[in-house]
């Protein structure tokens, strides 16, 4: 997590793209939620809390990714909606290799949504992306100064924690739907990534920001 | 044109001098942004306890929409003497009056000076050079 908040950080540079997988499988908490309301901190083998919003995740089976930029990029220019519509229009993009047609919920509720789980994917928004009825990507944008992180979670296979959800499922893998993303990503909005490890001075930074994210007293949250 | 009693930081936080001490507050513009024109998209405001000090935009709150969750910058250096404890039951109040009832935090300045921020014609070219 302290990574993706380097990313935030990196004013000024060009958009980053960071895609991962989490060891072990982590319940991620929305930055102003209460423990209380999600259940599932009780069973999760580890919890930690983001500094986006929104409702928790269980990162298991499934692809996380941050996109961070400046606010001025054309991927973040204006409107929060606006911005998701053209980041979800690229992960619709990247899904259609796996035969996976997604398109953003619109007003109609939907079979994944669920009082009382506290969880992201069993709430879900017009702008949510989702397939087959469900909500099948999670996403939360962080806004500081000029800068903008979206994280957000695509589901490869069904999770306890969160039953109901869709999922990309088949022989789909991290790797794959990541490099679908960045293929997409380059398609729709002309994001052209270049690879690289992060650098030392970034790593050091995100031990020192990664720490509070599992720190007791940050886990307990803003709003006890 | 939004209301000339007042200046503005780019990030959309207003101040205005009431007395001894400055309001502060977010724009039409950032409450808009955040929901879409949908007051309830507001969910969540978090401000500081009264007596904390402040450094000019330093960051004294945060707010949640749906979707995005923005840090609250403050326009003026000096002390937290009141909060507007209405807005965190009421958040539509954001979306319904942001330059009167949805005043965030009274600050004590350690300079009234507003010279610094934006005038309304200022923050009106910003907005349209920038959004």
């Amino acid at each position: 997590m302290g990574l993706d908040e380097v990313l935030l950080e990196g004013q000024g540079e060009a958009p980053a793209l960071r895609l991962y997988t989490w060891r072990p499988a982590t319940l991620s908490l929305g930055y102003f939620q209460r423990l209380g309301d999600v259940p599932a901190v009780g069973q999760s083998q580890a919890v930690v809390r983001r500094i986006t919003g929104g409702g928790a995740i269980h990162h298991a089976a499934e692809l996380t990714f941050s996109i961070a930029a400046d606010l001025e990029h054309p991927l973040y220019r204006g409107p929060v909606a606006e911005s998701y519509e053209r980041v979800h229009a690229a992960i619709a993009l990247a899904l259609t290799d796996f035969g996976i047609e997604a398109q953003l919920r619109g007003p109609a509720a939907l079979s994944s949504d669920r009082e009382g789980s506290g969880m992201c994917f069993h709430h879900s928004t017009a702008l949510d992306l989702c397939w087959g009825g469900a909500k099948g990507v999670g996403s939360a944008q962080r806004r500081r100064g000029a800068r903008v992180l979206h994280h957000g979670s695509i589901k490869l296979g069904a999770d306890p924690f969160e039953p109901g959800v869709a999922v990309v499922g088949g022989t789909a893998d991290a790797a794959g739907v990541g490099a679908s993303l960045l293929r997409a990503l380059a398609r729709t909005h002309g994001i052209d990534f270049e690879a690289r490890p992060p650098s030392a001075a970034e790593e050091r930074r995100a031990l020192e920001l990664g720490q509070r994210s599992s720190d007791p007293a940050f886990l307990r949250g803003r709003r006890g | 044109m939004r209301p000339d009693d007042r200046k503005y930081l780019p990030s959309h936080e207003w101040a205005k001098l009431d007395g001894d001490t400055i309001l502060v507050g977010i724009t039409d513009f950032a409450v808009e942004e955040l929901s879409s024109g949908n007051e309830g998209d507001l969910v969540y405001c978090d401000l500081p306890e009264p007596g904390r000090q402040l450094e000019a935009q330093e960051t004294f709150g945060e707010i949640e929409s749906v979707k995005a969750v923005s840090d609250l910058n403050t326009p003026v250096a000096g002390e937290v003497v009141e909060i507007n404890s209405d807005i965190e039951e009421h958040l539509e109040i954001l979306s319904q009056d942001p330059w009167g009832k949805g005043w965030l935090v009274r600050i004590k300045p350690t300079n009234k000076s507003l010279d610094h921020l934006l005038d309304a014609e200022a923050y009106e070219a910003h907005l349209a050079k920038s959004h």
